[in-house]
């Protein structure tokens, strides 16, 4: 329980980043909802690091751990709505990647 | 320890991140970020937060991840790539993730059996103490309650959401 903060914040940062790099990167879509919802475990583990930092030895503080759990129920939400927008693509390009977007209409 | 524990769950995170991005196969992109989530129920555990662990665990692993497989299935997306897939190549990818799973749940049981056992009845209740459910509860439903029934409203939206998705397209080709 005595890892500093700042290496959470660290590994939060270098997880983001590659989820950054891989919603950038990647055509395939389902690869691209993966990589936010990477970058929406970074963003769990900044509010835990954060909760860490403003808790003292005898308070400890817990907002940080709520909204990491509300985040989680975002998630869910955003991954059931996206894979069913996936579905819904496929249906329309028979394909999920982004390339065949343009070549659709 | 917990620093090494840490940097192993850390390494093994970033490891697995990047098995998702670089994938070719999506079936293994997922398989990676299982990986990343458990790494990161892991640094969740090691830090105080049980209850954030095991819903780390139950709905990212267990849900999130079931959808995304069942997608893929559902469109027979991993057959086309995995065709070209190598058995040999396949198996020798696949060595270094079960060696890497393994390592850390050692790594994992050791630390819990220094935790439990090694530690002095106050130092327990301290650990127990740490961001336990009744605390978690508390600021849950009394500071953020309307945050928690915004939550429901946006779950429940999101069920109908999905619905009104699969449903449309049907319904377009039924006409």
């Amino acid at each position: 329980m005595n890892i500093p903060p700042q290496q959470l914040l660290i590994l939060a940062g270098i997880l983001f980043a590659i989820g950054v790099g891989g919603f950038v990167i990647r055509r395939n879509l389902i690869v691209v909802l993966m990589s936010i919802e990477l970058m929406l475990n970074a963003a769990n583990l900044t509010f835990i690091a954060a909760s860490r930092m403003h808790s003292t030895s005898e308070v400890q503080n817990l907002d940080g751990a709520v909204f990491a759990i509300f985040v989680i129920c975002v998630a869910a939400v955003e991954a059931a709505v996206g894979l069913a927008l996936v579905i819904a693509f496929f249906r329309r390009h028979q394909s999920i990647s982004l390339d065949s977007l343009g070549a659709g209409e | 320890m917990e620093q090494l524990v840490f940097y192993s769950l850390g390494l093994g995170a970033v490891i697995g991140a990047l098995g998702v991005v670089t994938a070719k196969n999506p079936i293994l992109s997922v398989l990676s970020l299982l990986w990343t989530f458990f790494c990161l129920a892991c640094v969740y555990l090691l830090i105080g937060f049980e209850f954030l662990a095991v819903a780390q665990i139950l709905v990212y692993a267990g849900a999130i991840m079931v959808l995304f497989l069942f997608v893929i299935m559902l469109l027979n997306l991993g057959t086309s790539e995995a065709a070209d897939f190598d058995t040999a190549r396949a198996m020798g990818r696949r060595l270094p993730l079960v060696l890497l799973v393994g390592c850390t749940l050692a790594a994992l049981s050791i630390l819990a059996a220094q935790q439990v056992g090694g530690t002095s009845d106050e130092a327990r209740a301290d650990l127990r103490s740490v961001g336990s459910l009744t605390d978690l509860a508390q600021v849950m439903f009394g500071t953020y309650l309307l945050a928690f029934e915004a939550a429901s409203i946006l779950l429940l939206a999101g069920t109908v959401a999905v619905v009104m998705l699969a449903k449309r397209e049907r319904r377009k080709n039924a006409a």
